[in-house]
Formats: structure tokens, sequence, C-alpha cells
């Protein structure tokens, strides 16, 4: 379709589109940046040509209180254009953000973990990461509040406990850990018995590989 | 303090050693001897086995322990669409005592003379209370992810704030003045000033602010004989005890909050 006979809305359409296969394919897609501007530029055209029209009803009705005439259709065509595409919009930022709190918890809340990876870093938009920067402060805040050390509610939540030891492979390089039962140097092909309370956060983030 | 000894012996020392097998015993065959008196749960309690309580328990909150009042809540909470008000009593007892059991276990472990058997069931009752935290980071982190959702709610409605903690009150302002600002520097600073607000209502579309959808379908389990409720289409059902339903969860809203019923 040539850029001539686009109509108003279908650039909105095409991002509210991405949202859906986001969602279909549980991945979080890169941030289209040059589609949101370019509906941002729709956007502004759009109340250019309704700024006119909008004078227009004023003054008719103005003139003829009595008789007051129902606004030209154009201009309802132009607001319902302009009220769709900035609800595309927002609900495409909106599914986004519900995204990247879903990966920011399933990390445990590693925020420099998320933040460090390239493949993740490159689908974001700056001012993404800066809101998963204020969601981090804002949970931490709520944490604090909680007052104790005991609970962490960062942990998983997706199956209950069953063992308190795990039986760990190391994926990944992780250095030297404290834990219940001394410090323990993770090497990349180790295994160990540990304490699951003290590594979770480390199989969360991957670099232990739970077995068995 | 010897409180934890006291504790210790009240819970171990007393029993005439339920525990016979210790290759067979699992947190559920656990045989318990004694109810704990009322200033909290004890590990008893703790080990008690988890899920549906026994059919006979009428008038449930008298004979429950706080595990499972917190079971239930934590029930309720993962199935309702509605944020049902806070227990911080509860709460704060349960956190209260998985404290001293944590401080009474460490205690435990690095005494010498504890034997094989005991160190046995220490590992029990910890593992034990790694179950219960379970239970209650997730009963925390399922409000959580409702406050998130309907956080510029929370902030416009007074009677949902009376619901929620003072935490999670400080957390819903927050999480709505964050997802605001996002909005405003991705979106709304690029718009034409008549654009940029977040209050639009116009006709047929859903509303800009996010509610808990109360219509939505819960399945109800009778605790009790329950008084008579209106269904949406104009007839009335009442429920027996142990009766299951599948209902709006605003037709039962209010005995969700009396405790007659619970939501499975």
């Amino acid at each position: 379709m040539s850029v001539e006979t686009r109509q108003y809305g279908d650039l909105s359409t095409q991002l509210v589109l991405e949202s859906r296969r986001s969602t279909a394919t549980d991945t979080l897609l890169k941030y289209n940046d040059s589609l949101v501007r370019s509906i941002i530029r729709e956007q502004r055209d759009l109340e250019r040509a309704a700024a006119p029209l909008l004078l227009q009803a004023a003054a008719a009705a103005e003139d003829d209180e009595d008789n007051a005439q129902p606004p030209p259709p154009a201009l309802m065509i132009l607001q319902t254009a302009i009220l769709r595409n900035k609800r595309c919009l927002l609900a495409y930022h909106h599914h986004r953000t519900a995204r990247l709190r879903d990966m920011y918890w399933t990390v445990g809340g590693a925020l420099p973990h998320l933040l460090s990876d390239a493949d993740t870093r490159s689908r974001l938009s700056p001012h993404e990461a800066d809101y998963l920067r204020q969601y981090h402060d804002s949970v931490m805040e709520y944490r604090a509040d909680l007052g104790t050390s005991e609970l962490d509610i960062m942990a998983g939540i997706e199956k209950p406990v069953n063992d308190l030891n795990v039986l760990v492979k190391v994926k990944k390089e992780c250095g030297v850990i404290e834990t219940e039962l001394g410090t323990i140097d993770f090497r990349k092909g180790q295994r160990f018995m540990v304490r699951r309370a003290d590594i979770e956060h480390l199989i969360v983030q991957g670099y232990l590989e739970e077995l068995g | 303090m010897d409180d934890w000894e006291l504790e210790y012996d009240r819970t171990y020392g007393a029993g005439s050693g339920p525990t016979g097998n210790p290759d067979s015993a699992g947190p559920s065959s656990f045989e318990h001897g004694h109810h704990a008196p009322d200033d909290g749960l004890d590990i008893d309690e703790l080990m008690a086995p988890v899920g549906f309580q026994g059919g006979n328990n009428g008038v449930a909150s008298a004979e429950e322990t706080p595990v499972q009042q917190l079971i239930r809540l934590w029930m309720n909470e993962r199935h309702a669409p509605d944020i049902l008000p806070v227990q911080e009593h509860l709460l704060a007892g349960i956190l209260d005592h998985i404290r001293r059991q944590s401080e009474a276990i460490q205690l435990l472990r690095s005494d010498p003379s504890s034997s094989e058997e005991e160190h046995f069931r220490i590992t029990l009752v910890q593992t034990e209370v790694e179950r219960i935290k379970f239970i209650v980071r997730s009963y925390l982190r399922t409000r959580l992810f409702k406050i998130e959702k309907y956080a510029r709610y929370i902030t416009s409605d007074p009677d949902i704030q009376t619901r929620i903690s003072a935490s999670e009150r400080a957390y819903a302002s927050k999480q709505a003045q964050i997802l605001d600002q996002h909005f405003w520097v991705t979106v709304l600073q690029s718009l034409p000033e008549s654009q940029a607000h977040l209050d639009d209502t116009p006709l047929f579309t859903p509303s800009m602010i996010t509610k808990p959808d109360k219509s939505r379908a819960v399945f109800v389990h009778a605790l009790q004989p329950c008084p008579p409720v209106q269904l949406p289409d104009g007839s009335t059902l009442e429920m027996d005890k142990g009766h299951i339903s599948l209902l709006p969860f605003y037709v039962v809203e209010h005995l969700v909050l009396r405790g007659e019923v619970e939501l499975v």
C-alpha cells in the first residue's frame, strides 16, 4: 500500500499488532521507535487538519445559538482518529511496561543483571531502562518497609519448596559466594549440594542450574 | 533468653517420640500431639498437613490455626479479581513466629549436644518454615501484582485504600506516578497540547483507568450455611455448607469478606 492511500490509524494498528505478536510469542520485541514517531507525526497532522474545522464549528455555534448545528462530519472523523491513535500509543507502551515488570521478577529483581544483558538492552528504549530503574527503587522501598530480614519477597514463587538443599551445576562463573556451609568458590562445571535459600538467586539468574 | 529452649521442650520434649521411624516421617505424616496455646503457631502447627481442612470445621475462625487462616487468605487473594482487605495482624504474627523459629533453629543446630534424631527434626521444621515463607511471599506478591495493575484506580478511590496496608499505599502511588511519567516522556509530551492528557472519556471506549473486574466468575466453596444471594438473572441461591458454585465475584463478595465462603 502506498503512502498516499494510507488511512488514518493504519500505523497504530501496526503498533498494536506488535503488542499482540509479543504476547503470542512471549517475547519482548525491539522498541519500535520509528513507528511511534510516525504516529506522533500523524497526530500533529490530524490536529492541524482539525483546528480550522473546530474554529468553524465554534463560530457557527456562536452565530446561531438557537439553531445549533451538529459538528461537521469531517471533524468527527478526525477526532476519532486522534483518540484512537493516542489510545494505541498508550496501549503499546503499557503492554511493554507489563512485560518489563514480568522480566524483572523472573530474574528475581536483579536489575543490573537485566540491564547488562546486551540482547535485552538492545530491545529497550532509554526511557524503558529508566522506567525499570524507578520500578526497582519502588520495589526496594516496599521491601524495606516490610522490615523483615527473614522473608525475601524477591525469591521465586513458581513452586513451593520441597527440599532445603539442592544439587546444582555451575553454568557460569560467579565467584566466591557466602553460604551457610562456608564460602564456596563456584567454578564452571562443578557440582555442589547447597542450601537452596543461599543460592536461589543464582539459579534464577542462570549462573547455576538445578539438577534432578 | 532461654525462650527458645522452653519452646523446644514444649514441642519436642513433651511428646513421647512421635517420630519412631525417621525414614518414613515426612511433614504430612508427622504426628502432632498437642495444640498450641493461642500465643501463636508452633512447630506442630507448622507441620500440620495443609490444604482443605476436615469437613467438620463449622465456624471457621474460632478453631483455625494461623497457618490455615493464612492459606485461606492466600487462596482467596489469588482467586479474587479485586484486592481483598489486608490482614496485617495475622501476617505480623506469622512473620514474628518465622523469625523466632529461625532463631531457635540456628541455636539448636549449633548445639553440639543435639542428637541425630533432633537434627532430623530440625530439618523438617526448617523445611516447613521455608514453605510457610513461600506462601507469605506468594500472598504479598499477588497483592503487589494487583496493586500495579490498578495503581491509578487505587490512588483515586478512597474505599480501596482502606483495604491495603500503608506500605502498599505508598507502593501504589509510586507505581501510578512512574507509569504516568513513563507515558509522559514516551508519548504525551510529543503530542499537541490538547491531546496530552490521560483523562479522555470518549463514548464506546473503555475507561483509561483500569478497574478490578468484579463480574469475573470465581469458584466458591461454602464453609457454613450462607444467607441467600441474588444471582444476576434475578433468582436467589442459598448455599449449604460444602456447596461449590461458579458465580460472579460481586455476588459473593460480602460472603468472602465475612469468611462464610472461600474461593477455590
